[in-house]
């Protein structure tokens, strides 16, 4: 039954990139803007989540589910940075051509990198407590981590609840309107600039999210954001550009091909990733879902 | 007539003779007095570059940066290297390669330190060395790995590649020919071995000599696969169910920092140690780094013979004083990248003074790279040789982890120590090719 846990292994890696291309596109989505420092935003993420909880794990008497709780504090994090971000950097961009986006987003992401190695220092931060405490299970004659089956729960209740927000919520339609047709909705008295902020807060916090959640799995360090910002854009060329079905199917695909990948073709994990993609672009440039 | 003709001789003879050997030692005196009036009067400058940010900085370029500090520190309160205190620079390795050269360029040219100790990335190593030559600068590489450092393209080759770039250390070939020989020894039944390293050089080469060493030592072993994640990967899950479902008996992994740390921690929860061994190629700082969680059984490697409780303190005393004197200033027992440093600085102060006895002043750098070759000194971890193609050598340590009550992590017990001689290559031969030529 080894094969049920390479699914299992590709279900946590789809949560983890899901979270993250998910803001991605929904960034792309309603703004048309390519974020390059979404990666930054995950980092800042993970940052703080690890910060919180190495600082509340050093007092006495913490209770255990506040370190689960604490993790909540990378997404607010990151939504707080995403919406300076937007404010400042991204608006005065808006009309513009798409290489000043690149740009301005490209300098966000070394900047960024800069300001974390200026808050939290050049050293690895360790916060493995919420995975050391919760161990692991038995499935089917196979260890497997608790944490990383909360990791897919969590993603699922989130990923829920942003599909409910963007379907069935006033906001959310509203939000879906912008991203069909951007003059069209300035013509119908839509509040582009609110709308345009929720988007990025929205997306900058589930890229903090993701950074939160993976920070008890592995030493968060500087330079943390590049490998998910390649598998996240990865994901949005396989699933389509703006599409919040495509993100979901598109992590599905990219998790599960790493996870068989690395079982059946070692010397070219990555490399398949890229092939894949590199036909969907040639096939179907739109991607899978995009419009 | 014939006895006062040789009588004259000896006369006028001994009378040149002792007027060139007067005239001699009079010009040598002139010269010496001319460079004593050289010697500089401030300190002596050496720049000590290790990673003080990143993902190499807390396992090793911290712990590196610290120990010069604290040897620093010492040594000035002892008067110095022939009566000049050092100033030390300490100097960050982060920024790639190009940060680098230009740093050393920086250091050497406009900040005219007399020696540069550094870098812990054999990438940087390789960039920086060929400088040592082309600035006239003496550069001493730490920690570093690289077997290519200093060999040539194909055996014999000649040496030294630099004339005033040496390394303080052994490279790689020590870690994998070690591991090699442990399994061999203490697990000679084994049927599979399989390999995970992180794509790029360091392990690429570090799988390479493991290979071609235990291939050597126990032919029979099947290697049953190996996985290449890239360098920081975060997410090991699917190569550890991988690794799980290929059954090997030892898993070959050169992972060092972080990508050991969380390699283990999700291994743990994976099952991964109750299936099979791990060999870690220099994981000696990683029990520490997890504490009572790293599991019992593992092979680690020490990068030499560099372990807080070998050589046993009460036999080596050296060993005690400096584990007790680093943990007095840092709260943990010295990691082998502690141990690097101590030798580079010290090597670089045992030259300098042994060119200062001959010369009778402060030695040029082409002097002190002359002491250098060949040069033997005691360290904490026992004797250090620096050989004639200016690459250490060293005994390496290879130990299996146990939890013992008295330490908060798992301690090498038992240990094997495996000399020089059968895991560094003789000078001019390549690694590989000395591996390839063993009859077993």
């Amino acid at each position: 039954m080894q094969w049920f846990i390479y699914v299992l292994n590709g279900l946590y890696f789809t949560a983890f990139i899901f979270l993250i291309s998910l803001g991605l596109n929904i960034i792309l989505g309603v703004m048309g803007i390519l974020n390059l420092a979404h990666g930054s935003l995950y980092a800042i993420g993970a940052f703080m989540a690890a910060w919180v909880i190495i600082t509340l794990s050093g007092l006495k008497g913490v209770p255990v589910p506040l370190l689960y709780i604490s993790l909540i504090s990378g997404a607010l994090l990151a939504g707080f940075v995403g919406l300076i971000i937007e404010r400042v950097l991204i608006r005065p961009m808006y009309g513009r051509a798409l290489e000043y986006q690149l740009l301005i987003t490209f300098g966000a992401l070394l900047l960024f990198e800069d300001l974390i190695k200026l808050v939290w220092g050049g050293e690895a931060y360790y916060a493995s407590q919420p995975f050391d405490i919760l161990g692991k299970i038995q499935i089917l004659g196979n260890a497997y981590p608790l944490y990383f089956l909360l990791v897919i729960l969590v993603t699922l209740i989130v990923g829920s609840a942003v599909w409910v927000f963007i379907t069935k919520t006033k906001m959310g339609i509203m939000l879906r309107a912008l991203s069909l047709d951007r003059e069209m909705a300035t013509a119908l008295g839509l509040e582009i600039d609110k709308l345009s902020t929720i988007a990025f807060v929205l997306g900058a916090a589930l890229a903090g999210l993701a950074g939160s959640l993976i920070a008890p799995t592995t030493p968060v360090l500087l330079g943390f954001g590049m490998e998910p910002l390649i598998l996240a854009f990865i994901v949005v060329v396989i699933g389509g550009l703006g599409s919040l079905k495509g993100a979901f199917i598109g992590s599905v695909i990219v998790g599960q091909i790493r996870s068989i990948g690395i079982v059946v073709f070692p010397e070219i994990e990555l490399a398949i990733l890229f092939l894949i993609a590199a036909v969907i672009l040639v096939v179907k440039p739109e991607g899978l879902f995009g419009r | 007539m014939e006895k006062s003709r040789r009588n004259f001789l000896k006369i006028t003879g001994g009378f040149a003779a002792g007027f060139v050997l007067t005239g001699c030692r009079q010009e040598q005196g002139k010269v010496v007095e001319e460079r004593k009036a050289q010697i500089p009067k401030g300190p002596v400058r050496i720049a000590g570059v290790s990673f003080l940010t990143g993902v190499a900085a807390s396992p090793f370029g911290i712990p590196g940066d610290n120990t010069f500090r604290m040897l620093v520190d010492i040594i000035n309160q002892q008067g110095g290297i022939l009566g000049r205190k050092i100033e030390f620079l300490s100097k960050d390795e982060a920024g790639g390669v190009d940060t680098q050269v230009k740093l050393a360029r920086k250091l050497i040219l406009d900040d005219r330190v007399d020696v540069i100790l550094g870098y812990i990335s054999s990438g940087d190593c390789e960039a920086v060395l060929p400088l040592s030559d082309e600035m006239g600068g003496l550069i001493v590489a730490y920690d570093c790995g690289t077997h290519k450092l200093m060999e040539g393209d194909s055996s014999p080759y000649s040496f030294p590649k630099y004339k005033l770039g040496f390394r303080s250390a052994a490279h790689l070939s020590i870690d994998n020919i070690g591991l090699a020989l442990m399994i061999k020894k203490h697990f000679p039944n084994i049927k599979a071995i399989a390999g995970i390293n992180p794509d790029y050089a360091w392990g690429r080469d570090s799988w390479a000599v493991f290979e071609a060493a235990i291939k050597k030592l126990m032919p029979n072993v099947e290697v049953v696969g190996t996985w290449w994640p890239p360098l920081f990967t975060t997410d090991y899950t699917a190569h550890i169910s991988a690794l799980i479902g290929a059954e090997p008996d030892i898993v070959h992994t050169s992972f060092w920092g972080g990508d050991a740390v969380t390699f283990t921690k999700q291994a743990l929860g994976l099952g991964l140690f109750s299936k099979m061994r791990v060999a870690y190629s220099r994981g000696e700082p990683i029990p520490q780094e997890i504490g009572r969680d790293f599991p019992e059984g593992q092979i680690i490697g020490c990068a030499g013979p560099h372990y807080f409780l070998y050589p046993p303190p009460d036999k080596w005393p050296l060993n005690k004083w400096f584990v007790e004197e680093y943990s007095k200033r840092y709260g943990k027992y010295p990691t082998y990248p502690c141990y690097h440093a101590y030798q580079a600085l010290y090597s670089y102060k045992a030259a300098v003074e042994k060119a200062g006895s001959i010369v009778g002043t402060w030695p040029t750098v082409e002097e002190v790279a002359k002491m250098m070759s060949g040069l033997s000194i005691q360290t904490p971890s026992g004797h250090l040789s620096i050989m004639e193609n200016h690459d250490g050598i060293e005994d390496v340590v290879v130990g299996i982890t146990k939890l013992t009550p008295k330490y908060p992590f798992p301690i090498l017990d038992p240990i094997e120590v495996f000399p020089a001689h059968m895991v560094n290559p003789p000078v001019g031969i390549r690694t590989i090719d000395w591996i390839n030529s063993w009859e077993v």
